[in-house]
């Protein structure tokens, strides 16, 4: 459907032609895939008792947390009445509603038994911080799709369906209350997707109440900057300025504040746990992955400086804000950052189980995991969807035009 | 770090107003503080979890009485490794895949260099993580202490592996239809295989206890009604039985022998109890 689209609009061979069909190739691939997941289960993938989360989780917990720029935007335009920011309300509704989309297509190859995907709906386990997010997930994404709805059935192909458009026109006058309702969803399960790790009292590396804060300051960081990068490459290659310059420095400026906040709370984190205090759980795990994996560096040098520092100094100081290259940059290492993140976090705590035996020999030293090339495959497909969905969104809907209706 | 913003907002020389005035602030804080109290209402008020609980989540059919409490012992001490408490379990409770082992035993040595074999089922933490994370509550703690699982609820979503501490937890990977070496040698097969994509695990042989309780044998005891692990242990080193009846051999062996469990500091409360092993001469 999508190659058809692009080449009805231009039937020579564009760099956005070739684009679009990379990635429609790239998506058919993660399809057969994720088939192979369907058919044969989760034994094409890397994963195993010890190592039960891998890739797909950290897809699934990036997706979401770089999706949280729409209740960002929502709450800023909608709630908190910041006109200036209007024009990031849509952009930023549309990469969540892409984030979360891209998350249930992940969790949905990553469980065992998709066939029974709405059980925790119909069987609650009220304790399980997992059951919360669920819920939480259904509802958030049925909130970002209607706030979604009115910008598809702005386009061409509503044309046939005058009746769909004004319903559209309906939901999108409920937008306020949608934001409020989006944020209190956010708010919960953002943060609760830390606590998935955080409230594991056996497994001394997770245990802090600090992880679901951390998350869900990461996410608005990563959420704004997603939503912010993707606006700024989009207007380069449109050649038009789709959000003021001096908004988007603004942005630039809050999203460095809030990579600040983050760092420092971070800095509490490692020092609570590992600096002034032994906890003898975490140090022993934190020992057996300093020496077996590459977690130091990845936690100092990618989390901490390379996606933390570096990106917050570039976003504060004005000379390098005011320059694109620049902040593209930062807003791209903060992306990448709260993914090294999700990675970091989850493989953290599962490569160095904790130590049960009384013996000394008995213990996983340190697990391993590696994704195969399926659970790699499945992966690219569902960014490639993300990609080909934004790109023809920003094509084909009018994502950056005041939503206001004259 | 406060301090700094003014200064920062006086060189600041871009057009437009800030993005954060005052007022904005005070409506942003107002209104995260007013989620937060909701969500708050939400968790603890009057829909707390044990008020909404029960809705969707129909009762599990043979609990089990509260009158017992199982618990299992295991003396390291005089445990020789011969494994036939592995091959039993593998048998009895159809888990052809070595890999899927839910009782393990291996060789292991203490920091003195004492020689041992390490034995390990599920723990059946009264506090069990498993049971606190599943989003379905596909697996519970029963009112006689055993953690069990409903592999008809079971998502396979793992989070119960991710976290029990003691990686007693085994996911079905691959459908399991190769033959089961362990059997009939080691015994038959006594619960139905497990399908591909849930989670199983060790559940004391909960089988034999319904039932034995059901025709008036006493597990722990009575072979028919004990778990398979225990009733094959050549050297009586698993020890079974209920621990509110002072007459069972788990209550008399716990009043003979100095036991531990494993990472008590974990707050798990474990059911299966350790004695340490000691030096033997060579």
């Amino acid at each position: 459907m999508a190659t058809t689209a692009s080449a009805r609009v231009s039937p020579r061979l564009t760099p956005f032609t070739l684009w679009v069909a990379g990635l429609a190739i790239a998506f058919l691939i993660g399809l057969f895939a994720m088939a192979q997941v369907i058919l044969k289960g989760l034994q094409v993938t890397g994963l195993s008792n010890t190592v039960p989360w891998g890739l797909w989780i950290t897809i699934d917990l990036s997706a979401i947390a770089l999706g949280a720029g729409a209740f960002t935007f929502s709450a800023a335009v909608y709630l908190f009445r910041i006109h200036r920011l209007e024009s990031f309300a849509r952009p930023a509704v549309f990469v969540g509603f892409l984030g979360y989309t891209s998350a249930m297509l992940a969790l949905a190859m990553d469980i065992g038994r998709p066939d029974r995907f709405y059980h925790p709906l119909i069987y609650w386990n009220v304790h399980s911080v997992l059951w919360e997010i669920t819920w939480c997930v259904v509802l958030y994404s049925s909130v970002l799709f209607l706030e979604v709805f009115p910008v598809l059935a702005e386009s061409r192909f509503f044309d046939r369906w005058p009746g769909m458009r004004r319903l559209a026109h309906q939901i999108h006058r409920l937008t306020p209350v949608l934001a409020v309702i989006g944020m209190g969803l956010s708010l919960l399960h953002q943060s609760s997707l830390g606590a998935t790790y955080g409230v594991l009292s056996g497994r001394a590396i997770w245990f802090k109440p600090s992880l679901p804060i951390m998350f869900i300051i990461s996410a608005v960081a990563g959420g704004m900057s997603l939503t912010l990068l993707s606006t700024i490459i989009s207007s380069k290659l449109l050649h038009t300025e789709l959000i003021k310059a001096d908004i988007k420095r603004e942005v630039a400026r809050v999203i460095g504040y809030t990579t600040l906040a983050y760092l420092y709370i971070k800095l509490w984190d490692w020092a609570a746990t590992s600096y002034y205090s032994h906890a003898p759980g975490t140090a022993n795990a934190l020992q057996r992955l300093q020496a077996t994996t590459p977690y130091t560096t990845t936690f100092w040098g990618i989390e901490i400086i390379l996606a933390g520092i570096v990106p917050a100094v570039i976003l504060l100081y004005q000379p390098l804000r005011r320059n694109d290259r620049a902040l593209m940059v930062a807003l791209g290492l903060i992306c990448f950052g709260v993914v090294v993140n999700r990675w970091n976090v989850t493989l953290s705590g599962l490569v160095a189980p904790p130590e049960w035996s009384p013996g000394v020999l008995g213990n996983v030293v340190a697990a391993t995991y590696f994704p195969t090339l399926t659970e790699i495959l499945v992966a690219v497909g569902i960014v490639s969807y993300w990609l080909l969905a934004f790109t023809l969104g920003v094509r084909y809907l009018s994502l950056y035009k005041s939503p206001k209706h004259s | 770090m406060t301090s700094n913003v003014p200064k920062e907002e006086e060189k600041e020389k871009e057009k437009g107003t800030p993005i954060l005035t005052r007022s904005d602030f005070l409506k942003i804080g107002g209104a995260t503080l007013g989620a937060a109290v909701l969500s708050e209402l939400v968790i603890s008020g009057p829909f707390s979890p044990e008020a909404i609980q029960g809705i969707g989540a129909e009762a599990h059919p043979h609990q089990g009485s509260a009158e017992h409490q199982w618990h299992m012992a295991i003396d390291l001490d005089r445990c020789i490794g011969c494994l036939y408490c592995v091959r039993a379990c593998q048998a009895v409770n159809d888990v052809p895949d070595d890999e899927m082992r839910w009782n393990v035993v291996f060789p292991e040595r203490l920091e003195d260099g004492t020689e041992f074999f390490m034995n390990r089922p599920c723990q059946h933490c009264q506090e069990a993580p498993c049971v606190r994370v599943c989003p379905v509550g596909a697996t519970w703690v029963r009112p006689d202490g055993i953690v069990a699982m409903d592999y008809d609820r079971c998502i396979g979503c793992r989070y119960c592996q991710v976290a029990c501490p003691y990686d007693v937890r085994r996911f079905n990977w691959k459908t399991s239809d190769q033959p089961n070496p362990y059997q009939p040698t080691w015994g038959v097969a006594e619960v139905p295989r497990r399908p591909r994509g849930v989670v199983e695990k060790c559940t004391f042989c909960v089988h034999r206890i319904d039932r034995g309780l059901e025709q008036g044998l006493k597990p722990g005891v009575d072979r028919a009604a004990t778990p398979a692990c225990v009733v094959a242990c050549p050297v009586g080193a698993r020890i079974f039985g209920d621990i509110r009846d002072p007459e069972s051999p788990i209550s008399k062996f716990l009043a003979t022998k100095t036991t531990f469990r494993l990472r008590e500091d974990w707050g798990t409360e474990p059911k299966v109890h350790y004695v340490r092993p000691t030096k033997k001469e060579a």
